[in-house]
């Protein structure tokens, strides 16, 4: 249960913090509805990232790749 | 027998104001300052004697100290043992407040995700900060991975920092929701045992199976408390590592 709660977390993180830096960018901006539009398919694709990082499936970041 | 009550917040003390700002003193704060003179005692309990041959209480702060300082070198470094006093400190609070919730009516301060955001924040802002001020612009390499061809290049980084971003929150949610989740399992299964518990004989018989239930749980309960501290910290390293060595 706890490797699923937190690979759970990690796909809602991404897309929260998408939809937030979406609903800023529109709300500075006034490019609604655009922003949410890009960045929260953008958070989403950085929630997968984050799941196949915390499941072992992709490699960390930039730094293993090297190792 | 409602299972949210155990995480209200009470006024212990009168609201003091200085300046524009309330100062209250809660219950919250109230267990804060316990385990904080519980990891006080305990620390200064084991340094008193300094004994060659530890004793009981000194061997404890050892293995502690072993235990976060290996974690901490082994994933970022050597360089890294300078944020010793922060992983540890961190890791000690969160683990003797996990822990301290689980004592009967006592409160747990952790499942208040206004506590976990503050210490994931205090992460976030110490590897931003120290990312700039140690590697100045070569901490933007972090985003940018090699070997990318340069046509989605800027999406991967885009991607990249989305994910940076979402570090606080998955780092403070995954405690906060652990401990939140468990606790209140515990309070639902231990009204079962009361509710059942109602009802004469039958209800009594029937109590047996979440009285068991809640025992287990409670054991359970333990190993979330000590294994979400000890995640807590593991990211820590893992978020200072990028600091200490951002994207060669």
């Amino acid at each position: 249960m706890a490797r699923g709660f937190r690979l759970s977390t990690e796909l809602v993180a991404g897309v929260l913090v998408g939809a937030a830096f979406g609903w800023g960018l529109d709300y500075l901006l006034g490019i609604s509805p655009w922003g949410m539009i890009v960045f929260l398919l953008l958070g989403f694709a950085a929630g997968v990232l984050n799941v196949m990082r915390a499941a072992g499936v992709a490699p960390s970041g930039p730094l293993d790749r090297k190792r | 027998m409602d299972p949210i009550h155990q995480f209200e917040i009470k006024n212990l003390l009168p609201i003091i104001r200085i300046g524009g700002t309330e100062i209250a003193f809660t219950n919250s704060a109230l267990f804060m300052l316990i385990a904080l003179g519980l990891i006080l005692a305990l620390m200064l309990g084991a340094t008193r004697s300094r004994a060659l041959v530890p004793g009981r209480l000194q061997a404890t702060a050892e293995i502690v100290y072993e235990f976060v300082a290996d974690t901490l070198r082994s994933s970022a470094g050597q360089e890294g043992m300078k944020f010793f006093p922060l992983v540890f400190s961190i890791f000690v609070f969160i683990l003797v407040l996990n822990v301290m919730g689980i004592i009967p009516y006592a409160f747990t301060v952790t499942s208040h995700i206004i506590i976990t955001v503050a210490f994931a924040l205090l992460v976030f802002l110490t590897v931003v900060i120290y990312g700039f001020w140690r590697n100045g612009l070569r901490f933007l390499k972090l985003f940018v991975p090699s070997g990318i061809p340069i046509y989605i290049l800027p999406l991967v980084t885009a991607i990249e920092v989305m994910s940076f971003f979402s570090r606080p929150v998955s780092h403070s949610v995954r405690l906060f929701a652990n401990m939140l989740a468990g606790h209140i399992t515990l309070k639902v299964f231990g009204g079962f045992v009361v509710m059942l518990g109602g009802l004469g004989f039958l209800g009594w018989l029937g109590a047996a199976l979440p009285l068991a239930l809640t025992t287990v749980l409670t054991a359970l309960e333990l190993l979330v408390a000590l294994l979400q501290a000890y995640v807590f910290a593991i990211l820590t390293c893992i978020y200072l590592n990028d600091a200490v060595h951002p994207g060669h």
